[in-house]
């Protein structure tokens, strides 16, 4: 092998390092040093380094859905301005989702252009959950807007600092604007922090190394993400692949909602097509186009090198198609600020064209849900408020010689942990009566997908509420290759006279003491047919409590008997039809 | 005669350290690691030393049996009791993707399949409250299943169990009394913090190495006193202190770090005695580095360890207090290679003790980090392990040229490079310990040590302006020298979720007293003099409404009438430090957390006899050295043991001693100081 460099390649490799761990540090430093656990506990937020263009270099990310998302906020903040228009010490405030960037107007963007001897050479950029921006309803997002107007104050790309100084006007929309502007401002200054902490950085790197060499450097690392992605789409198979599926309904109780993709690859390209999609949805599922962009990127990381390095350059060869007016890039003033009902469908979806061909790094469908859960109230105890918010995991699909995983959280969430039940009880007047996963009937296969889990909580206030966004709920996680498909998510009331609810959705729902919220997630998809399944496997299944001897022999056509259990495999011969 | 004595078992080689009360006089000896019964290795490197094991009046060990067990999965099969609604606890953990872009991800399997997880009815709330008494039939139940599973090890873990552990103890007696002999773990006599996978997790992985760590220990108790040792045994713990081979037994998981920390702690010692307490130690090996802040002399303790954790692993929690180290793949042994897209990287493979570097002629045809010290100068291949091994320059030069031809570089560069890109990886790990947690290098000392700490030291020190560059006495079997220097330690952690505020002193110093009243009992047992028991308190408080929160030590004063003022006012300052920030909000007591130290003599350290040391005759020599700033220099190189406290020498130059090379740049010098250490500082210009 040759490899063509201008310079000497531990150069390049020791600058890459450097600039990739001031982008960690600005990491570290946000997490450190914001007020809000959604940032340093959820880690819902990420931050980048880009060159002068907005190409970026390096980045670093709680969730994936993040991933490449702030290079487009950088291009818009030089359309917008025009490098001239910038100066030592600026620091840019978006969180327009209809601008680059852009997620929903929770999350808010700062860009900070790095100067060196004068000279505008690279951009750091971050995004951060703030968990309160003003509109209709605490905490901004909501699942009952009908424009973005409702869901937070918005900011169209305007300057939080100039040459250094806070300015003031901003500063003081944004504290009248928040239901918590202590809280708000603690993370928008750390968040600003972080900044300077990667452009300190990356000035000591250019002092170190020089300037040009730096730049030269970037070229080359950006370069061999291009070649690192070529090499990796040359072994992929050519074609065009296609799949649609459906999401429950457009957010507001409506019709499901179709998507639909053509994924296109070639020797050069990565072409994720969405046309076909459903419109600009009423309710305020729809995705930003931005946002949008960096769940593609996410879907084409995942096939074409989930652990390659990340830039810019990685990901010159794909091209992503979105019609005007959809739900993947709606139309102004659609609401947005629940974007992750329809965005994760936007990887999934992408996933499920490819499965069949690349089996080696596709598993069958997963819970896909963020399944978020809010359980509300004032504490009889202390007469405050208490909000328990947290993402549920569930079950994901099974593989090419692979079972599922059992209780992890969705392809959205990353990083992310759910809430420990000793926790909970000590903070919350509820008591969680099982915490189990979930042995539904569904996800069989060669490969058997993961199991979903239950949770029950059991509520000890004299009144408490909850609020329930569980996706999937009408159309199950899909099964590959002949594998069964898995199980829905849902949400079961049970009240304390006897009654059962179920739902994919609850808004504010009333609860008394003694009625039981039971947060169900589903399995993942099956890989194979069932029948194909190592007959051991199956007997282990059944000694763990995961199936039963009655679906081991209906299902999978083992026949297991006796006690302790084993194979009659006579019977199952006989069952195989072998 | 009397002789304090240490024995690390590391992966290579077992180390032994014997110091003379008397004289001073320090005795190394390394014997090869023996896997298949490590007790051999520690006897034989006992043997090979000629110190007599009578005189042994203290004896310490590092061992890696813990880890090895559970890296290995050769523990014990073992099964779970837990809450009724519980069992799968242990299997859907935290959930969480570390790997997020990976669909293939798998997530860590539990140690006990979901067949031998038994649920039964108990329950208790956050208070200790009991909402179910303990259905005694479940017990037996599920022991009888034990049983007829042939069961060898159980853990017991109930949901709040901390809060009230009346009916795990309940659960211990039925199952003595049905399963004699079957070791069990209970979960409040591991941890008392809340957070149930992790405290299952913990107990699980105890009841798991539990009898090979019994068998272990006993084994080699017994041969040690067959060899005449009469001195007290410890065994070297995560948390940085020690404990008797019989508690060791009892809570083997306590082991699990048991030979990385008595560096870091011998790095604090060596610090504090030239006048430095923040320090950073710099442990280099054959696979990987390891580093650890030590902020005023305070060792950092956490109890969010995990095994086998990887940015792309979640690993296995054990809620124990362990010395926070932070590891990369980068040591000797590290491997080179260029990937698909034509980016250099160096390890975390690494071609280990066998086959070894290339240059070592035992197979090894990788191009690996001590390759490229060889090629560059900095190793002398006559040298290595006092001449005893000869290194082959040819091998390396041809192992090195596989990266060097790609690009079109000449060995020597491409050599350098290698050395450059692993500095790169421990520079980020330093980087981590420190600015990634708001410390700034520049107030630190690196201690660098191991078997190639000193050749890489001095380079990381100047690219971070670190004050200074310590190396101590015989880098290589640091590890095991710093187990002489540690007291006997016990972390007792509570978590007790209130308010700090004057208001409830009362029930402040009602845990503390009944934490105290736990660690007298636990020092009793072990039979150590209590009048040499100290103790230290700490609560791990937090904003109220906020998540993290900030171990802050309590003076025995605040707990006075009056005084909880003082704790506050130091968590507010320790919180703005850490998280750029301080609240008006109320303060929130989570945890309890009280220290129990057990004084033990500790050697004195003796200044080196400057006898027979002579500049001239440690002056070895001129070579060639490869720097990065100025291309191939000669560097004058010198014997270590001969060079008399006191006399600068600048480099560049290269100090020799038979089991380790210390590397000093241009525009460093390095004094030998009375106590024998190499302190390298930059030379002002």
């Amino acid at each position: 092998m040759t490899v063509k460099t201008a310079m000497d390649p531990f150069t390049v490799e020791v600058i890459k390092r450097a600039l990739v761990s001031a982008a960690e540090q600005m990491f570290a430093a946000l997490g450190r040093t914001a007020k809000s656990s959604v940032i340093y506990e959820v880690l819902d937020y990420g931050v980048a380094i880009t060159d002068a263009q907005g190409r970026f270099i390096a980045q670093a990310n709680g969730i994936p859905p993040f991933i490449g998302v702030l290079g487009d906020a950088v291009r818009d903040v030089v359309k917008k301005f025009g490098k001239e228009g910038l100066e030592e010490g600026d620091v840019i405030i978006i969180n327009d989702p209809y601008m680059g960037g852009a997620t929903h107007q929770n999350d808010v963007v700062l860009v900070m252009p790095i100067f060196y001897q004068g000279k505008l050479i690279m951009f750091a950029a971050n995004k951060a959950h703030w968990n309160d921006i003003g509109g209709m309803e605490p905490g901004s997002w909501t699942p009952s807007a009908t424009e973005v107007y409702q869901e937070g104050i918005i900011f169209p790309a305007v300057k939080l600092y100039q040459r250094g100084e806070e300015n003031q006007a901003v500063v003081d929309i944004i504290a009248s604007n928040s239901r918590i502007p202590d809280m708000t401002l603690g993370d928008m200054r750390a968040q600003a922090a972080s900044l300077q902490v990667a452009a300190r950085r990356v000035i000591q790197i250019c002092d170190k190394y020089g300037l040009e060499t730096v730049l030269q450097a970037v070229e080359i690392y950006l370069e061999q993400g291009r070649q690192e992605a070529l090499a990796q789409l040359k072994k992929l198979p050519k074609g065009t692949f296609t799949a649609e599926e459906y999401i429950d309904d457009d957010g507001l109780g409506g019709d499901p909602v179709l998507v639909k993709v053509k994924v296109t690859i070639t020797d050069e390209e990565f072409v994720i097509d969405y046309t076909g999609t459903a419109k600009t949805c009423k309710g305020p599922i729809n995705t930003p186009l931005s946002a949008l962009l960096s769940t593609a990127k996410f879907a084409y990381k995942a096939v074409v090198g989930p652990h390659a390095d990340t830039n810019e350059g990685f990901f010159s060869p794909l091209k992503v198609i979105v019609p005007e007016d959809c739900v993947f890039n709606p139309k102004h003033p659609a609401p947005v600020s629940t974007y992750w009902e329809s965005d994760s469908y936007a990887g999934d979806v992408v996933w499920k064209a490819l499965a069949e061909a690349v089996p080696d790094r596709i598993t069958a469908g997963h819970f896909l849900s963020v399944c978020g859960t809010i359980v509300s109230g004032i504490d009889d105890r202390t007469g405050e408020w208490f909000f328990s918010v947290e993402p549920n995991a569930g079950g994901w699909g099974a593989g090419k010689g692979k079972d599922g995983e059992n209780g992890l959280v969705c392809s959205g969430d990353g990083e992310t942990y759910v809430l420990s039940i000793e926790v909970a009880e000590t903070r919350y007047p509820i008591i969680v009566d099982q915490y189990a996963l979930n042995t539904a009937d569904g996800g069989h296969g060669q490969w058997r997908g993961g199991f979903g889990l239950i949770k029950d909580y059991r509520i000890t206030n004299s009144k408490a509420y909850v609020t329930a966004s569980f996706g999937r709920n009408k159309f199950p996680p899909w099964g590959l290759a002949g594998g069964h498909p898995g199980t829905p998510n849902e949400v079961e009331i049970r009240t304390a006279d006897g009654k059962v609810e179920k739902k994919g959705r609850f808004s504010n729902r009333e609860l008394k003491r003694g009625d039981v919220v039971r947060f169900i997630t589903g399995m993942g998809g099956g890989y194979g047919d069932p029948k194909r399944r190592d007959p051991q496997a199956v007997l282990e299944d059944v000694l763990d409590g995961y199936i039963t001897p009655e679906v081991a022999r209906r299902v999978y056509g083992v026949a297991i008997v006796g006690d302790p259990p084993r194979i009659d495999e006579a019977e199952t011969r006989k069952l195989r039809g072998d | 005669m009397a002789n304090r004595v240490a024995v690390d078992i590391g992966g290579t080689f077992t180390d032994f350290v014997s110091l003379d009360e008397r004289t001073g006089e320090i005795v190394l000896e390394k014997a090869l690691t023996t896997p298949h019964n490590f007790a051999e290795g520690v006897i034989n490197a006992i043997e090979k030393s000629g110190v007599d094991p009578r005189g042994f009046a203290q004896f310490v060990h590092g061992t890696t049996v813990v880890i090895n067990a559970l890296t290995e999965r050769k523990g014990a099969k073992v099964a779970l009791i837990t809450t009724q609604g519980f069992r799968d606890v242990l299997e859907i953990q935290r959930a969480n993707r570390p790997d997020m872009y990976n669909l293939f991800y798998q997530k860590p399997k539990p140690f006990v399949p979901r067949r031998y997880r038994f649920e039964v009815r108990e329950r208790v709330n956050f208070q200790g409250e009991v909402l179910q008494p303990l259905v005694e039939e479940d017990v037996v139940a599920a022991v009888e299943a034990c049983k007829a599973a042939g069961i060898e090890a159980i853990a017991v873990c109930y949901i709040h169990a901390y809060a009230n552990p009346a009916h795990e103890r309940r659960t211990r007696e039925i199952i003595e009394e049905l399963l004699p002999g079957v070791p069990v773990t209970l979960s409040h006599e591991i941890t008392q913090e809340w957070r149930e996978y992790e405290r299952t997790n913990t107990t699980v992985l105890n009841a798991y190495v539990q009898p090979a760590a019994t068998l272990y220990l006993s084994t080699l108790d017994r041969e040690l006193s067959a060899k005449g040792v009469r001195g007290v045994k410890y065994a070297m713990q995560s948390n940085g202190g020690t404990t008797t081979f019989s508690q060791a037994q009892r809570l083997p998981i306590h082991l699990v770090e048991s030979g990385p920390v008595g560096g870091v702690i011998g790095a604090g010692v060596i610090a504090r005695t030239l006048g430095e307490d923040s320090v950073i130690a710099f442990d280099m090996g054959g696979t990987t580095a390891k580093v650890s802040l030590m902020d005023r002399g305070q060792v950092k303790i956490n109890t969010d360890y995990h095994i086998e954790k990887t940015t792309t692993f979640a690993g296995w929690p054990l809620k124990i207090p362990v010395v926070d180290i932070v590891e990369v793949g980068a040591g000797g042994g590290s491997i080179a290679w260029i990937d698909a897209g034509g980016a250099l990287h160096v390890g975390p493979r690494s071609a280990g003790a066998d086959p070894g570097p290339a240059c070592y002629g035992l197979g090894g045809t990788e191009p690996t980090v001590t390759d490229a010290n060889l090629v560059t100068g900095r190793l002398n291949p006559d040298y290595f392990l006092g001449g005893r091994m000869k290194l082959d320059l040819a091998r390396a030069e041809r192992a090195i040229k596989k990266i060097a031809d790609p690009f079109g570089l000449s060995v020597l560069d491409a050599a350098l490079g290698i050395i450059r890109l692993a500095n790169a990886n421990m520079r980020a790990a330093l980087e981590r310990v420190s600015i990634e947690r708001g410390y700034d290098p520049r107030d630190f000392a690196l201690v660098a040590y191991g078997g190639a700490g000193g050749l890489h030291g001095a380079t990381l020190a100047r690219d971070l302006r670190m004050k200074k560059v310590i190396i101590p006495r015989a880098p290589g079997q640091f590890s095991a020298w710093g187990m002489l220097m540690t007291n006997l330690r016990h972390d007792f952690i509570r978590t007790h979720v209130m308010p700090c505020r004057e208001e409830e002193l009362q029930e402040i110093s009602r845990v503390f007293t009944g934490l105290k009243a736990d660690a007298e009992r636990q020092f009793q047992e072990e039979g150590f003099p209590i009048e040499r028991v100290w103790m230290e308190l700490f609560l791990d408080l937090r904003y109220k409404g906020q998540e993290h929160t900030v171990r802050t030590p309590v003076p025995q004063e605040a707990l006075e009438d009056g005084r909880l003022h003082l704790v506050i006012e130091k968590f507010h300052e320790l919180h703005e430090k850490a998280y750029s920030f301080r609240l008006e909000d109320p303060v929130e007591i989570v945890n309890f957390h009280l220290v129990g130290w057990g004084e033990v003599e500790k050697p004195e350290l003796k200044p080196i006899d400057p006898a027979g040391r002579d500049i001239k005759r440690a002056f070895k020599g001129e070579r060639r050295v490869y720097f990065e700033e100025l291309g191939m220099i000669p560097s004058e190189v010198y014997e270590r043991d001969l060079i008399p406290p006191g006399e600068p020498i600048q480099g560049p130059a290269i100090i020799e001693e038979p089991a380790c090379t210390t590397v000093v740049c241009p525009d460093q010098q390095v004094v030998v100081d009375e106590l024998g250490y190499l302190v390298i500082t930059e030379v002002e210009r």
